[in-house]
């Protein structure tokens, strides 16, 4: 197992508060990865950190192969189409790497509405566009910010479906960064907990379950918080 | 008291410094102290209700065209100076009513445009002397002593500067004040504080038309002769240039700013008109100072040159300035 | 009847030069969020180098190439100072972009002095179902109306166009899929140049240019651009054709005088009408 992802002692702070404070996190190849944690806990900064949208103050990040981001709240390209969404999300890999045909295999489920408009589709289209358009980068892993939040719980088992197929099927990697720590530990192999930018626990997803801490904290009559 | 030290420096330096000037430079100082008077209007108005307006020389014109149409009908020059800032200030409010629901480059688009239509209403209207010009405006004179040296309209654009900053400095230090400072910074958290944003926006947008408009009666008095053409919209975008460099949101700002660019803009004029310089020198000097310091300053030096200077001599302001331009 | 025609055919081609300038400051403000208040000096750069291209013997098409070419030029310039920085405002760069339209007066008169230039364009008076009108008003409107087409295309069925407009619809999402926002807006601005310097050499022969004719070009462009909120290219295209009608009819029926005011009123009451119906503007340019 080599590491997709790793980050070593790595701080960032902004204007004086420090949002991540020595995080040391690691996704291998084929494998899923959860990182739970409160609002404010400092799993946005971690994503714009590991996709290079930030700078971190201190601290090491280390990605081998490609990583695409599912940014949280889906952020399409609303005033274009589908299929104009899919393309840029290929825009690194050059005229070449723009075909979209595959992702419509991947995802059935957009090929019907490729023509429609980005910003008029619903949050569950919409978390599909997304996906496709990391996909469209030819990841190694995929980092997703809050894959379920706001959507009915119908299309989060599809969207589910999608990444186990492509984990299992493609060998993709993925860490998800979730408030629904429920959905999050059942899906993926290991899991960190975040509190206030520290790595508080960290383990097997099945074990961290089990852990009374973790079953406190983020399982307890988990209450669906949208902001 | 320091905090009356600058106001008595500023009157000493405007009572004793014109009679020490040679005449040639008279002419000067009564520009810069009539471009201060209106910079220190759009420094409230950009510092204080965090507005641009491309449109102030608008203001200028309506006071000059206002003193000098009553002095040519007659009207006493004294009478025909107060109104000046009045009507100015009046038709600030009118437009001011429709004009300030507007923000940023809506609004100085918009101010650009009043100024552009002022401009060719003037110069189709026959009674204000259309675009030739409004000609044979008397001198000023109050109860038969007629002002006719440059000496006296120094004496009397330093009075109308000295008027506008005492104004000025008592709306900054006033409750409403610290309102308008509220709304310029954050318009939301002034609005849940309960201020009244669009009543101080308006109040300050014709209290800055008022300055303007008293320094423009003084102006028509001065030169006697007032054109369409002496109040370009580049005049506007020099005061704003004036009260960018000085430092938004000081009382010291927009005198400072109108004097570094007034007297930068004269000694490269002079330079300009040197033998042997070509005709098109001084233009093209005061073109690009004021560009080149318009832009260096609003991007190195986004608090004006008051500011970091009173930092460093690490005098307490009297009030914090915004941190927005 | 046929004075009627005249006039629409004549404002549809001054119109075509506003509506170009519009574009101009949309594809600007669309991707960087900056109105550019440069936006006339592209033009005036670029009448003026034809001008004296023309001058110089070089045949007409290229002479007006070079112009276009210096517009562009002269966009790439002024979005490089005006959002180089990292970290500048809008509302900062706007003010820069002031500046570097001053800065252009300076240029200008240095170089070309400060006369009124104009150039011959299409010789001759074209007759339009009784209507007789200056034929070059008719190359205006042929030579504009490709020009939408082609950005239409560019913007919509391209990767670059979907890449510039990628960053207008979603700045954050744009820089997640891995486009350089900030090249996307010099090439903006570099467009912007291009449709400026366009309207410049296109109109010159039928509106003599002087360095501070960008007032007028940047003040019925963003009228015209304004009617779409300064982010719909078709509606500033339309606004500007109607701008152009509209003056033309208020000069040929209400005898010359009040010509400028109606673009002027139409903006101000456009913007105060759309200011009433959203609440205040939303602070566009902070």
């Amino acid at each position: 197992m080599t590491a997709v992802v790793e980050t070593r002692a790595l701080t960032v702070r902004y204007s004086g508060a420090t949002a991540l404070d020595g995080v040391d996190l690691t996704v291998h190849d084929h494998e899923m990865v959860a990182l739970i944690g409160a609002n404010g806990a400092g799993k946005s900064t971690l994503v714009k950190a590991l996709s290079g949208l930030l700078r971190p103050d201190s601290g090491t990040i280390t990605v081998s192969g490609r990583l695409a981001q599912v940014p949280e709240g889906r952020e399409m390209f609303g005033d274009l189409t589908v299929d104009d969404n899919l393309r840029l999300g290929g825009w690194r890999n050059g005229r070449g790497g723009r075909d979209t045909t595959g992702v419509y295999e991947l995802l059935p489920e957009l090929a019907g509405i490729r023509t429609r408009r980005a910003g008029a589709l619903s949050g569950g289209q919409q978390q599909m566009v997304a996906i496709g358009r990391a996909l469209m980068a030819r990841p190694d892993i995929l980092v997703i910010d809050e894959l379920s939040l706001g959507l009915a719980p119908l299309i989060v088992t599809t969207l589910v479906g999608h990444l186990r197929a492509l984990n299992t099927d493609r060998g993709l990697a993925v860490l998800l960064i979730e408030q629904n720590a429920r959905l999050a530990l059942d899906l993926c192999d290991r899991a960190y907990v975040l509190e206030a930018g520290r790595i508080a626990l960290h383990g097997r997803a099945a074990a961290l379950a089990r852990d009374p801490r973790v079953a406190a904290a983020y399982l307890g009559g988990h209450i669906e918080v949208t902001s | 008291m320091r905090r009356r030290l600058p106001a008595v420096l500023l009157l000493a330096v405007l009572t004793l410094l014109p009679p020490l000037l040679p005449e040639r430079h008279l002419a000067t100082f009564v520009l810069l102290a009539l471009a201060a008077t209106v910079t220190v209007g759009v420094s409230l108005l950009m510092g204080y209700a965090g507005q641009v307006s491309l449109g102030q020389a608008s203001f200028y014109a309506i006071g000059a065209y206002a003193a000098g149409l009553l002095a040519v009908h007659g009207v006493p020059p004294l009478l025909g100076l107060l109104a000046a800032p009045v009507i100015a200030a009046v038709a600030a409010t009118l437009l001011g009513a429709p004009l300030l629901r507007l923000r940023g480059h809506h609004l100085a688009f918009a101010t650009l445009a009043v100024q552009l239509i002022l401009l060719s209403l003037l110069a189709q209207a026959d009674w204000a002397g259309g675009a030739i010009g409004l000609q044979g405006i008397p001198r000023f004179s109050i109860g038969g002593f007629e002002l006719r040296e440059d000496l006296g309209y120094a004496y009397a654009a330093g009075f109308v500067l000295m008027i506008a900053v005492l104004i000025a400095r008592n709306v900054i230090e006033s409750r409403a004040g610290r309102g308008m400072r509220a709304a310029a910074t954050s318009e939301t958290a002034a609005a849940a504080s309960g201020v009244a944003i669009g009543g101080y926006r308006l109040a300050v947008f014709a209290l800055s038309a008022a300055f303007a408009g008293l320094a423009g009666g003084v102006y028509a008095f001065y030169l006697g002769y007032l054109a369409p053409g002496s109040f370009p919209v580049l005049l506007s975008i020099e005061f704003v240039v004036m009260a960018v460099v000085g430092g938004l949101g000081t009382i010291a700002g927009p005198l400072v700013g109108a004097s570094v660019i007034v007297l930068l803009v004269q000694a490269l004029n002079t330079l300009g008109t040197q033998p042997g310089m070509p005709g098109y020198a001084p233009a093209v000097l005061s073109y690009a100072v004021y560009a080149i310091v318009l832009i260096v300053c609003v991007l190195y030096l986004p608090k004006g040159l008051v500011p970091p200077i009173r930092d460093r001599l690490s005098v307490r302001p009297a009030t914090p300035a915004p941190d927005h331009v | 009847m046929s004075d009627l025609i005249g006039y629409l055919v004549t404002g549809l081609g001054i119109g075509a030069g506003f509506a170009l300038v519009a574009s101009g400051l949309v594809a600007i403000y669309r991707v960087t969020r900056v109105v550019n208040f440069a936006q006339g000096a592209f033009a005036v750069l670029a009448a003026m180098l034809a001008a004296s291209l023309l001058g110089a013997g070089v045949p007409h098409g290229l002479a007006e190439l070079g112009g276009v070419t210096l517009g562009a030029l002269t966009g790439l310039i002024v979005g490089a100072v005006a959002i180089g920085r990292p970290g500048t405002s809008p509302g900062t760069s706007l003010i820069v972009t002031l500046g570097l339209g001053v800065l252009a007066y300076a240029v200008e008169i240095l170089i070309w002095g400060d006369q009124p230039r104009s150039y011959p364009g299409v010789p001759g008076v074209a007759d339009l179902a009784g209507a007789r009108l200056q034929a070059h008003y008719l190359l205006i409107i042929a030579v504009t109306a490709p020009v939408f087409a082609l950005m239409a295309w560019f913007f919509t069925r391209t990767d670059l166009g979907r890449a510039l407009s990628a960053c207008a619809s979603n700045r954050y999402a744009a820089q997640v899929v891995g486009i350089d926002v900030r090249r996307m807006g010099l090439l903006a601005f570099t467009i912007g140049g291009a449709l400026g310097g366009l309207a410049g050499v296109l109109t010159t022969p039928v509106q003599q240019v002087t360095f501070d004719s960008d007032v007028a070009l940047i003040v019925n462009g963003f009228a015209a651009a304004v009617l779409g909120g300064l982010t719909r290219p078709v509606i500033a295209l339309a606004g500007g054709l109607l701008l152009g009608v509209a003056q033309t009819l208020a000069a040929g029926y209400g005898g010359g005088a009040y010509q400028v005011e109606v673009a002027l009123v139409l903006m101000l009451t456009v913007m105060i009408v759309q200011a009433a119906r959203t609440g205040p503007v939303a602070e566009t340019a902070r």
